[in-house]
């Protein structure tokens, strides 16, 4: 029983030791496939036009916008306090690092829907949370906030209510008044205060 | 013969070498050390260049010679030969180059031999099925947990415990 | 620099072969330089009078798996492209059996044969020799076995998975084994009839 051994003995427990209780490396963990699948038909992921477009206009600092686009189009147009992260680079860490933000809400969009889910799914497969998709993407949201269509006579006083608020947004992106019909770009000089509507559930989601 | 074992290391202090060795083996190459892979590389390609046809049919011997693969070329076979610098560099430094056959006093050198040969051979024959030897199975697949490499490890020393004792004349 | 560096193209594959040569030299000076020249010494596990082959192996395999798994904790490593050679259940157990006769037969293995044969011991040059032939007789007869060495196919399992543990757990556990062993080989060695050799 030499005493050197005996140190040795202990230095070597001690060192696997370690390794079991050391915490193991930060690896985006992948999700498995079943609990992703249920994600994808569960919907929650959605946004509308319209939240998005309150929560623009209240400058709600949980909202964290990313466009998805190249930049060239994020350039000519984006939503206000939007970031561009052009899609095929979503994977680069530094965006992850974005995507991990806590505290914020960070919602995909494009020009259509495609490109968002895609984002979506890839960002969802690594775990990581509260992301969402703006339903539609920026050509629902031109034919909501900005082409608002007319309603009829007999739409119910939500739908109206609705509608005031559209017409309310689309003034506070484009200045333009309640009749004349939106151009593309935000040139808005007046702020319009907008009646806060109640807005009913948060949209659901979130983890 | 005289046992000087003073002039040998450690061996906790040898295996901390090699397993430093084995270590940095994965970590520059991603792989274990071997040896049996050599000797089968070396095999395949001799008959390639004997009968290279049948080499060709052989459903073994495709696996590593003939056609596209050039077997010599190959990392076990550049490091069976660092294996045979080191171990005389090793003996040069530790003053054991000696040309002799090591056997048992109790036993003629032609018994030694012979048994080496049979042994070798058996040997060379389980490598094969095994897919590696005590180095390249049993070492290196310890090193990253392999079940194959346990198993083989297993199944070496405790089948050469009972062997050993069959064969005892030879060595006690 | 993540290893394995030469994958991660880091450094050209020619280096891989420089690499291959100053890591086998390391290896053989290792197993050398602790005895391994020596076939009665290698035996000598099996007759309890000298340990040699159970502390150099086991304190190897603990070194690496500690390392190994110590750098892919730091990140410095990407475990999954190791190298672990796959399992096959059948033709691991009876080539180890067959191997494990040769071994007490010939009392080297491929590795510390080629240390002797580089110091001088011709019975390693002749066991090495030996490997060659049984090589190729089993190339030659390789049908005979081919189911054989197909069968019990279990790809590259880790033998931590077979427990359901982790490999760390796994790592600590084999620790203490070998601790253990170690303890226990010195114990018996005292207690053996002292061999020259």
């Amino acid at each position: 029983m030499e005493k050197k051994y005996i140190y040795l003995s202990v230095l070597l427990v001690v060192l696997a030791l370690g390794l079991v209780i050391l915490p193991g490396k930060d690896d985006p963990k992948e999700t498995n496939p079943k609990l992703l699948l249920s994600s994808v038909t569960e919907k929650s992921r959605y946004l509308s036009a319209d939240q998005i477009t309150h929560r623009i206009i209240e400058n709600d600092p949980t909202l964290l916008l990313i466009d998805l686009r190249p930049a060239s189009q994020f350039k000519t147009f984006a939503l206000p306090g939007s970031m561009n992260i052009p899609v095929d680079s979503i994977l680069i860490s530094t965006n992850i690092e974005i995507f991990n933000q806590p505290g914020k809400d960070k919602v995909f969009y494009a020009n259509s829907d495609l490109t968002a889910e895609m984002a979506w799914m890839l960002c969802t497969r690594f775990s990581l949370k509260r992301i969402y998709v703006m339903k539609g993407g920026l050509n629902e949201w031109f034919q909501t906030i900005i082409e608002t269509k007319s309603l009829p006579v007999t739409a119910s006083s939500a739908d109206m209510e609705l509608q005031s608020f559209r017409i309310a947004a689309r003034q506070f992106f484009t200045g333009a008044g309640p009749s004349t019909v939106a151009p593309g770009a935000g040139q808005s000089s007046e702020k319009v205060i907008v009646t806060r509507k109640a807005p009913g559930e948060k949209s659901g989601g979130g983890c | 013969m005289k046992y000087d074992g003073s002039n040998y290391l450690n061996p906790y202090l040898g295996g901390v070498i090699l397993g430093t060795v084995l270590l940095l083996s994965f970590y520059i190459s991603g792989r274990g050390l071997g040896a049996s892979g050599a000797v089968k590389n070396t095999v395949a390609a001799t008959v390639n260049v004997i009968a290279p046809r049948h080499v060709e049919e052989s459903a073994y011997y495709s696996q590593f010679a003939g056609g596209e693969h050039s077997p010599m070329s190959n990392w076990l076979v550049y490091e069976v030969l660092g294996v045979l610098a080191g171990a005389f560099l090793s003996g040069i430094l530790f003053n054991r180059l000696k040309l002799k056959v090591e056997h048992s006093p109790k036993i003629t050198s032609r018994r030694r031999l012979l048994f080496a040969l049979l042994g070798g051979l058996i040997f060379g024959f389980g490598t094969q099925l095994a897919r590696g030897c005590t180095s390249g199975a049993a070492l290196s697949g310890m090193a990253v947990l392999s079940l194959g490499g346990y198993i083989t490890m297993v199944a070496i020393f405790g089948t050469a415990f009972g062997a050993a004792w069959i064969f005892r004349k030879n060595w006690i | 620099m993540i290893g394995p560096i030469v994958s991660s193209g880091l450094i050209s594959p020619a280096w891989d072969n420089i690499f291959a040569v100053l890591l086998g030299m390391g290896f053989g000076f290792a197993l050398e330089s602790s005895g391994f020249s020596s076939s009665r010494k290698i035996i000598g596990t099996f007759f309890g009078y000298d340990f040699v082959v159970v502390k150099v192996f086991f304190t190897a395999a603990i070194v690496s798996s500690l390392g190994l798994l110590y750098l892919s904790s730091l990140g410095l490593l990407d475990y999954s492209q190791l190298y672990i050679q796959p399992t096959f259940l059948a033709s691991a157990i009876f080539g180890g059996i067959i191997m494990g006769i040769g071994f007490a037969m010939g009392g080297f293995c491929p590795g510390t044969s080629l240390c002797a044969a580089a110091v001088g011991r011709i019975d390693g040059l002749i066991f090495f020799g030996g490997m060659f032939i049984g090589v190729f007789l089993f190339s030659e007869s390789f049908p005979l076995f081919e189911k054989m060495y197909y069968s019990g196919s279990m790809g590259a399992k880790m033998i931590n998975s077979v427990f359901g543990i982790s490999p760390e757990l796994f790592t600590f556990l084999l620790v203490l084994m070998a601790i253990g062993m170690f303890w226990g080989a010195g114990w018996i060695q005292n207690r053996v009839k002292k061999i020259e050799y």
